[in-house]
């Protein structure tokens, strides 16, 4: 299943500038703030608040920072490719230049980790994040995004 | 002093040819050959036409040890059979066991009767000595060789050569008797073999029982449990053969009783009947080898190999075939049954009863059975691998068992000390799989002793030794087998995302969801590991929390530093989605069919 069901074209940052984990964080929020309606302090407490347990970052250069956010109605996905990579604490030490964003409904449960586990294996796919850092713009990404894992893979 | 030095003199040629039999035992071990027949060679060289010169024929001393040996030896066989086994393949070991040795007999002695110009009588002796296959052989060599042949296979023929010999004693002593005591009506002879298999089973049975209870009633000294059931087994034989009753037959149904009950030392008394086997072997053969006069062998090789021939090619497959025809085994498995008719120890010890009670030409029994015996070990015991893969009857990879030691734990018998080598590619190490019944209690590692959780993560080359229920003891060899490793890493091991090892449940289950326990939530990842698990971590075991699957990503010192999670299956949804397509395709050609 492509990942497009879970971000919308507009929910793409093909260029985001951050400096840090924290900045990024903290850019991402307040986007997605943007995009759902909701206040940004929120969203970017829930993010820090599992960054916490262990750094969202899954090695080779990308982090999947998620949460539940009680007033969503749907799950929703924010991606950024970054201009220029960043220390986000990774397990494998690398910086970090693909961040996907996933917010959760306080009742997604069972959804929630599946669409978790489904963007953690697409993104880890070396193809799929080769294509991704060569795409130059939102539309590009968005294409990838929106393969098949089959032919992604 | 003149009968002071003679005695020291026995003593000295008799410990010195015993402890060249025990060292031939390294040779014998390094080719595969069978033991029995190197003790069987040891004795010729030794005796009064090889080298050594020893002139030896009390006959009568010859009759006493190797009787003994075999009751002892017997006794073994029943204690180390396994009923369990038994059960799974009663009906097809039972039939070949006691049908297909009469049915075997029966055919070798037309063929013996031709060849070596003897009347009836004599030629069913010379098949009944021949009639049985070899516990001792068919277990070393289906072990040696690594084969791991179908179950069925494999348990077929071990209990049928650890159960016929009862058959083929009792023909042989009966067909000895009918000899001995020259023309006796037939009605006398059947009330002779009722009442030696009914009374002699009933006493094995009875003693058997008895064994245990005094075993486990009475508190002997540590050391005197093995000695105990030894002589008890000797008390059992010499009990039933003088009550006119089938010694042989009870002394092994004693073994049988003995060894498949929960007793005190059981273990000790399996390796003192271990040491006491091997020594009646070698006494016994070596014995039996004085007593050959091996240039008189040349003679009759020739009728002897005939007899070797039909056995092998005639009568032992017409009984295999015979048997297990009721039963589901295919082709291939009753070609490769009929291969492994292993002749050893068995029938040259059968073979020398007519020697020993002096029946006339009794040496011709002895030299069929000895011609017979060379010839199965050495074509069959060698080919049995080459058969095994030809027919396809073993798996493909031949697993050797890894080595495993038993150890008592006396005040109970529950629960016994079971140990290991740990294999580098053991399922344990690699992916720390153990039953739940049981529980690392020691590891040695560079000759030192420690806990479990002094050792840390048990490494390659350490021992460990887990408490098991006894009966179970065996199970655990699949977990110490070492197997080559996967081609690759199973790709579900793989964690989606990563937690410290501090992490508690409850901050894990508010973010992801899950039901914990009220009094887990302040629990570290760390602490449910070492408590799941009762044992130090080692790196990629896992666990599951609700729907997420937990895995040991980093461990130090024992415990989890880095958890992987495994979130969920993400192809799961797509499998069901598929089957409902699937049927809502199939219902709807079903009803367009219908309408059509």
């Amino acid at each position: 299943m492509p990942l497009t069901d879970l971000v919308a074209r507009n929910a793409i940052i093909p260029a985001l500038k951050a400096n840090g984990k924290k900045q990024a964080l903290h850019e991402l929020a307040t986007k997605a703030a943007e995009l759902i309606g909701q206040p940004d302090r929120a969203i970017y407490e829930i993010l820090l608040q599992r960054e916490r347990l262990g750094s969202t970052a899954v090695g080779n250069g990308i982090a999947i920072p998620h949460g539940k956010l009680g007033k969503l109605d749907r799950l929703f996905g924010l991606f950024a490719r970054l201009d220029r990579s960043i220390e986000f604490d990774a397990l494998d030490g690398q910086p970090v230049d693909l961040i996907f964003l996933l917010l959760a409904p306080e009742s997604a449960g069972a959804d929630h980790l599946k669409a978790l586990a489904r963007v953690a294996r697409l993104l880890r796919d070396a193809d799929t994040a080769k294509k991704l850092r060569e795409s130059r713009d939102a539309d590009a990404i968005y294409a990838v995004l929106a393969l098949p894992p089959a032919s992604a893979a | 002093m003149q009968s002071l030095d003679t005695v020291s003199l026995v003593i000295l040629l008799g410990a010195m040819l015993l402890l060249v039999g025990i060292l031939s035992s390294l040779i014998a071990m390094r080719f595969g050959a069978p033991l029995l027949l190197v003790f069987l060679l040891l004795g010729m060289l030794a005796g009064e036409a090889g080298p050594g010169g020893i002139v030896f024929n009390d006959v009568q001393t010859a009759y006493l040890v190797g009787s003994i040996s075999l009751a002892l030896i017997l006794f073994d066989g029943g204690f180390r059979t396994r009923l369990q086994t038994f059960r799974t393949v009663l009906g097809p070991s039972v039939l070949l066991a006691t049908v297909g040795v009469v049915v075997t007999t029966a055919l070798v002695a037309p063929v013996a009767r031709f060849v070596l110009d003897l009347g009836w009588t004599e030629a069913l002796l010379v098949g009944a000595v021949v009639g049985s296959t070899d516990a001792a052989a068919v277990f070393f060599l289906l072990h040696a060789h690594g084969l791991r042949l179908r179950p069925r296979v494999g348990a077929t023929l071990e209990i049928e050569s650890a159960t016929n010999d009862p058959a083929a004693i009792f023909l042989t002593v009966l067909l000895v008797e009918i000899l001995l005591l020259g023309n006796q009506s037939w009605d006398v002879i059947a009330v002779t073999i009722a009442r030696q298999a009914i009374l002699g089973g009933l006493i094995g049975y009875v003693a058997g029982k008895a064994i245990v209870l005094f075993l486990n009633r009475i508190g002997l000294q540590q050391g005197l449990h093995a000695p105990f059931v030894a002589v008890g087994a000797l008390v059992v034989f010499g009990l039933a053969a003088s009550l006119q009753a089938s010694g042989f037959l009870a002394v092994y149904l004693a073994g049988l009783i003995v060894g498949n009950r929960p007793t005190r030392a059981h273990n000790s008394i399996g390796v003192f009947l271990d040491a006491t086997t091997w020594l009646a072997q070698i006494v016994m053969f070596v014995l039996l080898g004085l007593l050959v006069w091996p240039e008189r062998l040349v003679s009759s090789i020739g009728p002897a190999l005939i007899v070797a021939l039909a056995l092998t090619l005639i009568a032992r497959p017409v009984a295999v075939f015979l048997c297990l025809a009721p039963y589901r085994f295919s082709l291939r498995e009753r070609i490769f049954v009929s291969w492994v008719g292993l002749r050893g120890a068995v029938g040259i010890f059968l073979a020398s009863i007519p020697l020993l009670v002096g029946l006339p030409a009794a040496y011709l029994y002895f030299d069929v059975a000895f011609v017979v015996v060379l010839f199965s070990l050495l074509v069959q015991g060698w080919s049995i691998a080459v058969a095994a893969r030809k027919l396809d009857i073993a798996f493909p990879r031949a697993d050797p068992l890894p080595q495993r030691v038993e150890l008592d734990l006396p005040g109970q018998m529950a629960q016994e000390l079971v140990g290991y080598s740990v294999a580098a590619n053991s399922p344990y190490l690699r992916r720390g799989l153990l039953p739940s019944w049981a529980k690392p209690s020691l590891v040695v590692r560079d000759e030192r002793v420690f806990t479990p959780e002094e050792a840390e993560s048990v490494r390659q080359g350490d021992y460990i030794y887990l408490l098991a229920p006894p009966e179970k003891a065996q199970a655990l060899d699949r977990f110490f087998v070492d197997m080559p490793p996967p081609a690759r890493p199973d790709p579900r091991l793989l964690g989606d995302f990563f937690v410290s090892g501090d992490v508690t449940l409850g901050a894990l289950a508010e973010i992801y969801g899950l039901q914990v326990a009220p009094e887990h939530t302040e629990k570290p990842l760390a602490d449910y590991f070492a408590e799941e698990r009762r044992r130090p971590i080692k790196q990629d075991d896992t666990l599951l929390l609700g729907p997420i699957g937990l895995l040991a990503h980093r461990v130090e010192g024992g415990r989890v530093t880095t958890v992987g999670l495994r979130l969920a299956e993400p192809d799961d949804d797509v499998g069901a989605q598929s089957l409902i397509a699937r049927l809502k395709r199939m219902a709807r050609r079903a009803l367009a069919a219908l309408r059509g």
